[in-house]
């Protein structure tokens, strides 16, 4: 029984490393591209906000799941490329194509917070940076961007949070993270135990992580 | 020296003609008060002399560079971004919410620009900053948030962001408008100080003792027109215009 345990640990340790990839990775990508989504949808240009508007309500109103299948397979029954040999580095393409379609869904939900964020922000922050001279681009990131952060956080948690527990649906591409590997023991042992010991997993990162944002939270609190 | 000149400023927003043709001087050292009912344009002229509102015709110029220009086709024609940023070092504006950097101290509320536009060093920006704390009665606020401030003391940051870039003229909009009346008298006092620096001031305000005392000139503007305009005593204790006589005897 402790074996088992401990061989399960071990297995649900050894997908972990494919959930932190995908954590990780998605966050990487899908903050920036959620900025420049966010800047992209205020345009001036209906063009290209009518665009970006569209690609929001797809990415919001369409299984994760399902987009996840499109990237992996969609180049395939689409264009005929096969990409399945494709590794970059040592990464699987399945493991790229996980990463690909989570950081396109994300941002588009980073991309409304981060808008809400800064259209928060009264027009005469603008005009104040404008008539002390300070260029578009030093009065986003030194005026705006930081009081937007401040002001995004509870809801990036949000979101931080969701995602961990959605990596767990790379499974249906394959890649052995570790709800897919808890499953495979869960059956090969017929027990229950391999997925409340996931669960366990899943809820202690996100109360490191809960710790971690309260923390910056509170830091960014010295001023209102 | 003419450091602000408006001849025959127009400026609509949709259907509603707010300035009906504004002209107007403000010569070096002298301080302009203006003053009338809200709705009757002082605001938007001073939006429209400071960029933050583009002007549909006439001809405005800060420190002898000229801003907007209208051809002989009734078309107006602003100077390039270039040029506006030159021209916008030339003054400075005090805004009636302060519109203060919240996430920055007071410290860096003032020195923020001085160190990243026009480019002085951390020390030398510092030093500019000492000064006007100490001139505005701020001494030991440096290192304070703006939410830690009262709003007096806010304007009067606000004041000293405005000067910290040297401008030739100083503009205010309704500066003790968001004000307790407890606290307008800090920030007055400050402005009074500046005039007697002979620092070129145009001032928007409802503080009708205060401009009287200020000011130089007054203009008394309703119904986006200039309806009288004269020495500031003058002006105040001696009407010459029924609408004018009328706007006074409220106060």
């Amino acid at each position: 029984m402790v074996t088992d345990m401990y061989s399960t640990f071990l297995q649900l340790l050894d997908g972990f490393k494919y959930t932190l990839i995908i954590f990780g990775a998605t966050l990487l990508f899908s903050i920036p591209l959620g900025l420049l989504v966010a800047k992209g949808r205020m345009s001036r240009n209906r063009i290209v906000s009518g665009l970006i508007r569209l690609y929001i309500s797809v990415m919001r109103g369409t299984p994760l799941m399902l987009q996840l299948m499109v990237v992996y397979f969609g180049p395939y029954f689409l264009f005929n490329i096969s990409l399945r040999d494709l590794t970059i580095g040592n990464v699987d393409y399945r493991v790229t194509a996980t990463i690909i379609g989570f950081s396109v869904n994300y941002a588009a939900y980073f991309a409304e917070i981060f808008r809400g964020g800064i259209q928060s922000i009264p027009k005469g922050q603008y005009e104040a940076a404008q008539l002390l001279g300070f260029t578009r681009s030093q009065t986003f990131f030194r005026i705006v961007l930081p009081q937007v952060i401040k002001n995004v956080l509870p809801s990036v948690t949000n979101e931080i949070i969701t995602l961990v527990k959605d990596t767990s649906l790379a499974q249906v591409l394959a890649v052995t993270e570790m709800f897919t590997a808890a499953k495979g023991q869960a059956s090969s042992q017929s027990s229950i135990m391999p997925l409340v010991m996931a669960g366990v997993f899943y809820y202690v990162m996100n109360g490191i992580i809960e710790i971690i944002m309260n923390r910056t939270e509170r830091k960014l609190n010295y001023y209102n | 020296m003419k450091l602000l000149e408006m001849r025959n400023v127009k400026k609509s927003f949709d259907d509603l003609e707010v300035l009906k043709g504004i002209s107007l001087e403000v010569n070096q050292g002298e301080v302009l008060a203006v003053i009338g009912p809200s709705g009757g344009g002082k605001s938007t002229l001073l939006r429209c002399a400071t960029t933050l509102e583009t002007v549909d015709s006439g001809f405005i110029s800060i420190g002898g560079d000229t801003l907007v220009d209208t051809d002989a086709n009734g078309k107006s024609h602003y100077a390039d971004k270039h040029k506006l940023t030159e021209i916008r070092s030339k003054f400075g504006l005090v805004f009636q919410n302060f519109n203060l950097f919240p996430h920055f101290s007071v410290r860096r509320n003032i020195t923020e620009a001085l160190v990243h536009v026009h480019k002085m060093t951390r020390a030398e920006a510092d030093k500019v900053c000492d000064e006007l704390l100490v001139k505005m009665g701020l001494e030991n606020k440096g290192n304070a948030y703006p939410c830690n401030l009262s709003g007096g003391q806010q304007q009067r940051v606000s004041i000293a962001r405005a000067l910290a870039t040297n401008p030739e003229i100083l503009f205010f909009d309704e500066p003790t408008s968001a004000l307790d009346p407890e606290l307008t008298k800090g920030v007055l006092k400050v402005i009074r100080d500046l005039a007697e620096e002979k620092m070129t001031m145009v001032i928007v305000t409802h503080e009708m003792s205060f401009a009287r005392d200020v000011a130089d000139r007054i203009i008394f503007m309703d119904g986006g027109v200039i309806v009288e305009e004269g020495p500031a005593t003058e002006l105040i204790t001696n009407p010459k215009n029924d609408r004018t006589k009328a706007f006074l005897a409220g106060f």
